[in-house]
């Protein structure tokens, strides 16, 4: 065995050793390097290089980031649609029912109608409209944004709603094509023949301006009571009959020479209070 | 080659997206969670040695763009976390959850505390997050660490870059 031919282990593992150790050696020298330098001048010279590089990533990680959080909104937007939609769900079955048995009623009602020959009552067919304008020193008047273009005639009943509940309004007194004039029911002008639901006993509307509305030639042995709902009568000419006017506040203290009754009344829809009304166009039907 | 590197590039981009995302959801709660850290880790367990320093020193990059005291202390850190999992890979089983928890869980106390000493000696400014934020983060990390191996064990398969490749 000639000397030359025993191998040094420190040389057999001496190039793997380096090349292991190369690496960690120059990034770590690297690394120094630049905590070392300045951060001005080389240093800001890699950041502005690395920039380029790593903008984009963080563009993206920022963007990524931003649509998780959506996501996690739009999520709970549509857990939310969800049981809004099962809400909903419950409430049309429920609207269903009451559909339901309002056919039942109205078809009951068509049948007791038959049976007791009653005129049938039809659905009022008209048009919703706008107040447009209000007089400033006449509140019982008001314009409407409707005219005899959509078929508004004088002497059209006009209703409306407050409170969920319909009320008389007033009349339509003038028409232009686009435009309507309605005399509302506490005008002094404004007269209509109304009923007493509990009694029966009929009755003339009139308004009278700022005062409470009354209601005249009451049989005078009528009983009246506070609450009582007043509704328009079936011989009115201008009025289909049962809609709602208002309700009895209250009895005039006349002289015992009075040969009727009058009463005020507290009218259902308030002046002030109109924001749409419904004007009843066809009044052959209506009545 | 092109098809591994895209795919290390790839790496990266999620690396960066997940540290940011976990970066901005956990800050308001004060906790100082490193994911890039949890990536560098699993590179150097499953990347052959020059493509794992590669990495970590571009993954501190990465961290050391955003700094403004001090330049390159996270590239220092990334590259010193990467000997240490380098001498350790061949003794312990990384494949194994546990092994996977405990590396990254101590490698997160270690950069952050080497971290801090960088910066408080060349900048002289401290950079330390606090115990419980470190320690939120270190719990956190460890958590996390699973996954991470998993996922880029998978995408990097048996490829030529990878250490059994």
């Amino acid at each position: 065995m000639s000397f030359s031919s025993v191998k040094n282990p420190l040389h057999k593992h001496a190039p793997g050793v380096y090349r292991r150790l190369g690496w960690p050696v120059f990034f770590l020298l690297l690394s120094f390097l630049l905590m070392i330098l300045p951060l001005e001048g080389f240093v800001a010279s890699v950041k502005a290089v690395l920039a380029y590089v790593f903008i984009p990533q963080v563009r993206v990680s920022h963007q990524a980031v931003a649509y998780g959080q959506d996501v996690s909104h739009t999520v709970q937007e549509l857990l939310r649609a969800h049981a809004e939609n099962e809400q909903l769900k419950q409430e049309k079955e429920r609207t269903q029912l009451l559909a339901a048995q309002a056919k039942n009623i109205l078809a009951e009602n068509e049948r007791l109608t038959q049976l007791l020959q009653l005129a049938p009552t039809h659905p009022w067919k008209g048009v919703w409209a706008q107040v447009a304008y209000r007089e400033p020193a006449r509140w019982n008047t008001v314009v409407i944004d409707k005219g005899s273009e959509d078929g508004i005639q004088e002497r059209s009943a006009v209703i409306a709603l407050e409170n969920g509940q319909e009320g008389l309004a007033g009349v339509v007194i003038e028409t232009t094509d686009k435009t309507a004039k309605v005399l509302l029911v506490r005008d002094e002008d404004f007269s209509a023949a109304v009923h007493l639901e509990r009694t029966g006993e009929e009755g003339l509307l009139m308004g009278d301006g700022p005062r409470a509305v009354q209601v005249k030639y009451i049989p005078l042995l009528a009983e009246v009571e506070k609450g009582d709902k007043v509704y328009t009568s079936a011989s009115s000419s201008i009025f289909p009959a049962g809609i709602l006017v208002g309700e009895v506040s209250g009895k005039r203290e006349g002289d015992g020479f009075q040969t009727s009754l009058t009463v005020y009344v507290t009218p259902q829809i308030r002046s002030s209070a109109i924001q749409e009304m419904f004007v009843i166009l066809d009044k052959e039907i209506s009545r | 080659m092109i098809v591994n590197t895209l795919k290390l590039i790839c790496l990266f981009v999620l690396a960066t997206v997940c540290h940011w995302a976990f970066a901005s959801f956990f800050a308001p709660a004060g906790i100082s969670v490193n994911m890039m850290l949890v990536f560098v880790t699993a590179f150097c367990v499953y990347l052959k040695p020059p493509f794992a320093y590669t990495g970590a020193f571009i993954c501190g990059l990465f961290l050391d763009f955003f700094g403004t005291k001090l330049f390159g202390n996270n590239a220092f850190t990334f590259t010193v976390c990467a000997c240490l999992i380098d001498s350790m890979v061949d003794r312990f089983d990384f494949e194994a959850l546990f092994p996977q928890v405990v590396a990254v869980f101590c490698l997160t106390w270690l950069a952050s505390l080497l971290n801090a000493w960088l910066v408080f000696l060349f900048a002289s400014a401290s950079n330390w997050p606090g115990f419980f934020s470190l320690l939120g983060g270190a719990f956190i990390d460890g958590l996390c660490a699973p996954l991470v191996f998993w996922t880029v064990g998978h995408l990097l398969g048996r490829s030529s870059l990878c250490r059994q490749g």
